[in-house]
C-alpha cells in the first residue's frame, strides 16, 4: 500500500513542483484542468457516445412534440412519458463513466487535500501534537519520550486523556522548514514531520497514519507507523486553509469541482466529446 | 462609567433580529474617502478619565516625560468637564461641540416619562417588524435597527463636509457609528455578541455563595467526570426561532490527571491551557438556522484545575472580520484591522471590571486582560500614526478610566476597601497606566512633522468614592417620594413600590433627578410653570444642605438646574436637577435604577474606588497641546470650533464654546 501511495503523491509532487511559489491558485487551476481532460477522455472512451447523441436528439424531438401538440392532453402525457424514458436512458449512459471515475477521483482529492486544505505552522503559534496509543497502553503509564527537532519547543507537560487513550503536548516552532519530532516508546523509534512557514503551495500532512488499510487510503502522505509499535496516529495540528477569492474564503474542494467542470464543457468540442 | 447591577437592564434588547441588519459581504479594500491633502495636521489622542492633578504630579516628579515636552512646547490646562461628568456625555460635548441641551445625552440612563422605566441613553434598537413564522421558526424579512441617540453633527461629519479626511478611533458614544465616508471605529457603547455591556461565563466546581446570575456575568456549575468537563458557551438570543430562546455552543474540557493542564474543545478548536494562562482569541460561531450563524470572539483564562475546577471566558466580542452589528464606517475598516492584527477587542469597555468586582478575576488577572487591551491598542496606534499623512487623528484609550476606577482604593488610605496588602503588589497600576500613556504620547511626538499639531485630553478627571449616597431613599425621607407600602421599601428596582400620585420628585440615573411633572411624567402630579419651579429651588436647597452622619462632610457641592446651565433643541428633554457630588461621595449603586434602600448613606465596598459621577467642579480632565493654549479654563465643548478652526472651518451657529488658540 505504502508504494502505491508514494508513487502516487510522486506524480502530484512533481505536477505542483513548477508552481510552489506562486498562488495556490496557480496550482489549482493546473489540477482542475488536467482533471477536467480526463474527465472528458473516461467519458468519450467508457460511455456509449452514439447512444448518448441518440437519446439526447430524442429528447430534444420529444420536447418539440410537447410544444406542437400542447393541446392535447393525451399526447403530452405521452410525450412526457418518452422524455422520461430518455433520462434514465441518457443516466443509465453515463453511468458507467461516473463509475470508472469515482474511484480515481477520491484517490486524487485525498492527495489534493494535503495540497490545499492545511496551512504549514508560523513560528511562535501554538499548536498540539497528538499521539494515539495502541488499545493496550495506558496513557498515564506509557514509557513514551518525544524529543523535538532543533526548530521545535514542547510548551507544556503531556496531558494524558485517559478515555481516548491520548497524549497531547502543546509546541511552537521557533524556526522556518521542515522540522520533526521523534518519539520513543517500548524502544521503538518513530519520527513526524512537522511543515513550518513552507512555500504558499505545499503538501502538508496531518497525520502518520495507523497501519490499517482505511487510515492508509486516507493519509497516504506519510509511511504508515509499523505495527510493532504501540502507537496508532501521530498528529500535528495544521490551521485549515481557504481559497481567498476576491476576500471571499471557499473549501477548496467547491473551487476544484467548478473549475473542471468548467475546463471539461469549455474542451468537450476540442475533443468532440458528447456530455 | 457606573456599575450598575442588573444584568436585564445592561442588555441593550439587541437580539439576533437587530443582529441581521447586516451582514455584507466583505469588501477588498477600504475605500478612503476623496479629499485634499491638508497642509495642517491634528493628532488628538483620549484618554479616558485621565485626571488633571495626578499628571501634575507625576508628572512634576519627572515620571511623564513626554507630557513634560508636550507642556513646555505649547502648554498644559486643566480641561473643564460636562455636566455630568459621565463619560457618554462628555464625549458628545467633544464630538458635537453642543453641551447636554444640544446633543440630548444627559446621563448614562434616561427614563420613559409615561412609563417610569429606564433606558439607556445612548442607543434605541427596535427588532425587525415584519417576520413570517413557519412553525418554530420566525424569518425576518427586514433587519431590525439599531440607532444612535446623540443629536448634532459630530466633528468629523463637518470636517468630511470640507473634504478633510479623519480617522476617528474608538471615540466613545460612537456606537453605531454616525453616518459617514471617515473611517470610524466604534466605541464605548459598543455591546458585546449577546447586545449586553458585558457578560463573562465562568465554570466552576465550587459551590459558590455568588448567585448564578450576577451582574455582568453568568457562573456556570459544572462537574469534572472521567477527567472532563462538559459545559455550554451562552450566546445571543436567537430571533429566529419562537419566543427567541438563547443560543449556546457546546464545548469539553479534558483535564490531565495529575499536571495542571486541560485542553478545551470548541467547534473545529482544540487547545491547551496550563493553570493561570489565557488564550488567545477564539473565534466562535452561534447557529441560528442552517444558514444563519453569528460570529465572535473570546478569551479563555484556565483559572485553576485543582482542588476545584475554574474556567473563565471573556465576554464574547463582536468578531471584527464578520461583525454582527455596525461596529465601523466603511463597514470595511474594521475588517481591515482584523486582517492586519487578527481579532481584537471591540466591545465598548473592552477590561472586565464586573468579574474582578466579583473576586472571579483577581487584580493581577485584571491587570494581565488589561496589559493585552494596552498592547493591542499599542500596535494599531502605530499602524494608524504610521499612515497618517493627512487631516485628522483621534486615537482613543479606555484603559486609564477604567484602572482609576478599579484600583483608586490603593491611591487613598481612607477608601473602606484600602488593603495595605495589595498597595503593596499594586499600589503602582494607576500610575503605571499613565506612563503608558507618556509612552504613546511618546511615540507620537516622535514621528508627529512640524505641521502637526498634537493634543492629549481628557473627557474628565477622577476623586475618591468612599460614600455611597441613594437619592431616592434621600427623596422618600424628606418626602418627596411615598410608597404604597412601606414595609416593602429597597425590595423593588424601578420605583414599583412607589404611590406616583403623592410623589413629587425621583432619580433615574447618576445624577439626574426629575419632578414628577403633570402632563410629561405618566401620572405626573407637579403643576409645571411656577409650582415646579418653586419645587426645584426647594429641593436644590436641601440636597446643597446635606451632610453625611458619619463625617459631617458635605454631601452635594452644588445642584444644577438645568434650564440655567443648558442650551439647545433638547433642553426640554433634560431632567430637571443634575447633582454636583463632593469628593468622596457619588450615588449609591442601586439608586440609578430606582431601589429605594433603608439606608441614604453606606460605605462604598466595592472595588470600583474611584469615580467621576460628581460636581464637574471637583474632577476636571486635562488638555496637553502644542500650540499656546490662550482660553483661561476650556473646556470640552472648546475643543470642537478649535479643531475646525485649525483647518479654517467657520464654527456652526449651534455649537456652544469658542476656539482656544
Ligand atoms: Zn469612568
Amino acid at each position: 500500500m505504502w508504494i502505491f501511495n508514494s508513487a502516487f503523491g510522486k506524480i502530484f509532487d512533481a505536477l505542483f513542483l513548477p508552481f510552489r511559489d506562486m498562488s495556490p491558485w496557480v496550482g489549482m487551476i493546473l489540477v482542475s484542468f488536467l482533471t477536467g481532460l480526463l474527465m472528458l477522455f473516461v467519458f468519450k472512451w467508457t460511455s456509449n457516445q452514439q447512444g448518448i447523441q441518440k437519446v439526447k436528439n430524442r429528447i430534444k424531438a420529444h420536447l418539440l412534440e410537447l410544444r406542437l401538440f400542447k393541446d392535447s392532453l393525451s399526447q403530452s402525457l405521452r410525450s412526457q412519458g418518452n422524455i422520461l424514458r430518455c433520462n434514465l436512458k441518457y443516466i443509465s449512459y453515463s453511468a458507467k463513466p461516473m463509475l470508472v471515475m469515482i474511484l480515481p477521483l477520491i484517490l486524487i482529492i485525498i492527495q489534493l487535500n494535503f495540497w490545499f486544505g492545511y496551512e504549514s505552522l508560523t513560528p511562535n503559534e501554538s499548536t498540539i501534537l497528538k499521539i494515539k496509543l495502541a488499545e493496550d497502553q495506558n496513557p498515564l503509564e506509557a514509557q513514551i519520550a518525544v524529543q523535538p527537532s532543533s526548530g521545535l519547543v514542547m510548551e507544556t507537560l503531556p496531558l494524558r486523556i485517559e478515555e481516548s487513550q491520548e497524549i497531547n503536548w502543546r509546541f511552537s516552532a521557533t524556526q522556518g522548514g521542515m522540522q520533526e519530532f521523534t518519539v520513543t516508546i517500548d524502544g521503538e523509534t518513530v519520527t513526524k514531520k512537522v511543515a513550518v512557514a513552507q512555500k504558499p503551495l505545499s503538501k502538508i500532512s496531518p497525520q502518520k497514519p495507523d497501519n490499517n488499510f482505511l487510515d492508509q487510503v486516507l493519509y497516504p502522505v506519510e509511511a504508515p507507523i509499523k505495527s510493532q509499535v504501540p502507537i496508532k496516529t501521530i498528529e500535528i495540528q495544521y490551521p485549515s486553509k481557504s481559497m481567498n477569492l476576491f476576500g471571499w474564503e471557499i473549501h477548496w474542494i467547491i473551487a476544484y469541482f467548478v473549475l473542471s467542470i468548467i475546463f471539461g464543457f469549455a474542451f468537450k468540442g476540442v475533443f468532440k466529446v458528447q456530455i | 462609567m457606573p456599575n450598575i447591577n442588573r444584568r436585564e437592564f445592561l442588555k441593550l434588547g439587541l437580539s439576533a433580529g437587530s443582529l441581521l441588519a447586516l451582514g455584507s459581504p466583505s469588501d477588498l479594500v477600504t475605500k478612503v474617502f476623496g479629499k485634499a491633502d491638508t497642509h495642517t495636521k491634528v493628532l488628538i489622542l483620549g484618554f479616558d478619565g485621565m485626571d488633571a492633578h495626578l499628571t501634575n504630579i507625576w508628572m512634576n516628579q519627572g515620571k511623564l516625560p513626554a507630557f513634560e515636552r508636550l507642556r513646555n512646547r505649547g502648554g498644559f490646562t486643566p480641561l473643564q468637564t460636562s455636566l455630568p461628568p459621565q463619560s457618554p456625555v462628555a464625549w458628545s460635548n467633544f464630538i458635537t461641540g453642543l453641551n447636554p441641551g444640544g446633543h440630548g445625552i444627559f446621563d448614562f440612563i434616561h427614563r420613559t416619562p409615561e412609563y417610569y422605566l429606564p433606558t439607556f441613553s445612548s442607543t434605541k434598537t427596535s427588532d425587525s417588524t415584519k417576520t413570517i413564522s413557519i412553525g418554530n421558526l420566525v424569518l425576518p424579512l427586514s433587519g431590525g435597527t439599531i440607532e444612535n441617540m446623540m443629536q448634532g453633527r459630530a466633528f468629523w461629519q463637518i470636517l468630511e463636509d470640507h473634504d478633510i479626511p479623519a480617522t476617528i478611533f474608538k471615540m466613545p458614544s460612537n456606537f453605531p457609528p454616525v453616518e459617514t465616508k471617515q473611517k470610524t471605529l466604534s466605541g464605548m457603547g459598543t455591546p458585546d455578541i449577546t447586545g449586553s455591556l458585558g457578560e463573562f461565563n465562568y465554570y466552576t466546581t465550587e459551590v459558590t455563595e455568588l448567585q448564578e446570575d450576577l451582574g455582568g456575568g453568568e457562573i456556570h456549575e459544572v462537574y469534572v467526570i472521567g477527567n472532563r468537563v462538559e459545559a455550554k458557551l451562552p450566546g445571543p438570543e436567537n430571533a429566529f426561532k419562537k419566543n427567541q430562546p438563547e443560543s449556546s455552543i457546546d464545548f469539553k474540557v479534558f483535564i490531565d490527571p495529575v499536571h495542571p493542564l486541560a485542553k478545551i474543545v470548541i467547534q473545529d478548536q482544540e487547545f491547551i491551557l496550563q493553570e493561570k494562562e489565557w488564550s488567545r482569541w477564539r473565534r466562535v460561531r452561534f447557529p441560528m438556522i442552517p444558514t444563519q450563524s453569528v460570529s465572535g470572539i473570546c478569551m479563555f483564562y484556565l483559572k485553576q484545575v485543582r482542588p476545584d475546577f475554574k474556567l473563565y471566558i471573556s465576554p464574547i466580542n463582536i468578531d471584527p472580520a464578520a461583525p454582527a452589528m455596525p461596529i465601523s464606517t466603511p463597514a470595511s475598516y474594521a475588517k481591515e484591522l482584523e486582517k492586519e492584527f487578527g481579532p481584537f477587542y471591540t466591545k465598548g469597555l473592552p477590561a472586565d471590571f464586573k468579574a474582578m468586582s466579583n473576586g472571579i478575576l483577581d487584580e493581577e488577572e485584571y491587570l494581565a486582560q488589561d496589559d493585552t487591551i494596552l498592547e493591542e491598542r499599542k500596535a494599531m496606534f502605530e499602524y494608524e500614526l504610521s499612515r497618517f499623512d493627512s487631516g485628522l487623528l483621534f486615537y482613543y484609550v479606555s484603559s486609564t478610566d477604567q484602572r482609576q476606577h478599579m484600583f483608586w482604593r490603593f491611591l487613598d488610605p481612607q477608601s473602606p476597601m484600602y488593603d495595605p496588602a495589595l498597595v503593596h503588589k499594586h499600589g503602582t497600576a494607576i500610575e503605571d497606566i499613565y506612563r503608558e500613556a507618556d509612552n504613546m504620547l511618546d511615540m507620537a511626538m516622535s514621528k508627529a512633522d512640524k505641521d502637526t499639531i498634537i493634543m492629549v485630553m481628557s473627557d474628565h478627571g477622577f476623586t475618591p468614592f468612599r460614600r455611597t449616597f441613594n437619592i431616592n431613599s434621600w427623596l422618600k425621607e424628606n418626602g418627596y417620594i411615598r410608597l404604597i407600602n412601606n414595609r416593602r421599601q429597597g425590595q423593588e428596582e424601578a420605583f414599583m413600590n412607589t404611590d406616583w400620585s403623592r410623589t413629587k420628585a425621583y432619580s433615574y440615573g447618576l445624577n439626574s433627578l426629575y419632578i414628577n411633572l403633570r402632563g410629561r411624567e405618566g401620572e405626573g402630579i407637579v403643576n409645571p410653570g411656577a409650582e415646579k419651579e418653586a419645587l426645584v429651588r426647594e429641593i436644590v436647597q436641601k440636597l446643597e444642605k446635606v451632610a453625611d452622619p458619619k463625617t459631617g462632610e458635605r454631601v452635594i457641592t452644588k445642584a444644577y438646574i438645568t434650564q440655567e446651565d443648558y442650551l439647545g433643541s433638547q433642553k426640554e428633554k433634560a431632567p430637571e436637577i443634575i447633582v454636583g457630588y463632593n469628593r468622596g461621595f457619588r450615588t449609591s449603586w442601586s439608586a440609578p435604577l430606582g431601589r429605594i434602600t433603608k439606608e441614604v448613606f453606606a460605605d462604598n465596598m466595592d472595588k470600583w474606588s474611584g469615580d467621576h459621577c460628581m460636581d464637574p467642579a471637583v474632577c476636571p480632565g486635562i488638555l496637553f497641546s502644542s500650540e499656546k493654549i490662550r482660553s483661561d479654563s476650556p473646556a470640552l465643548f472648546d475643543l470642537t470650533p478649535t479643531i475646525l478652526s485649525l483647518f479654517g472651518i467657520e464654527k456652526p451657529d449651534n455649537m456652544v464654546g469658542k476656539k482656544i488658540f
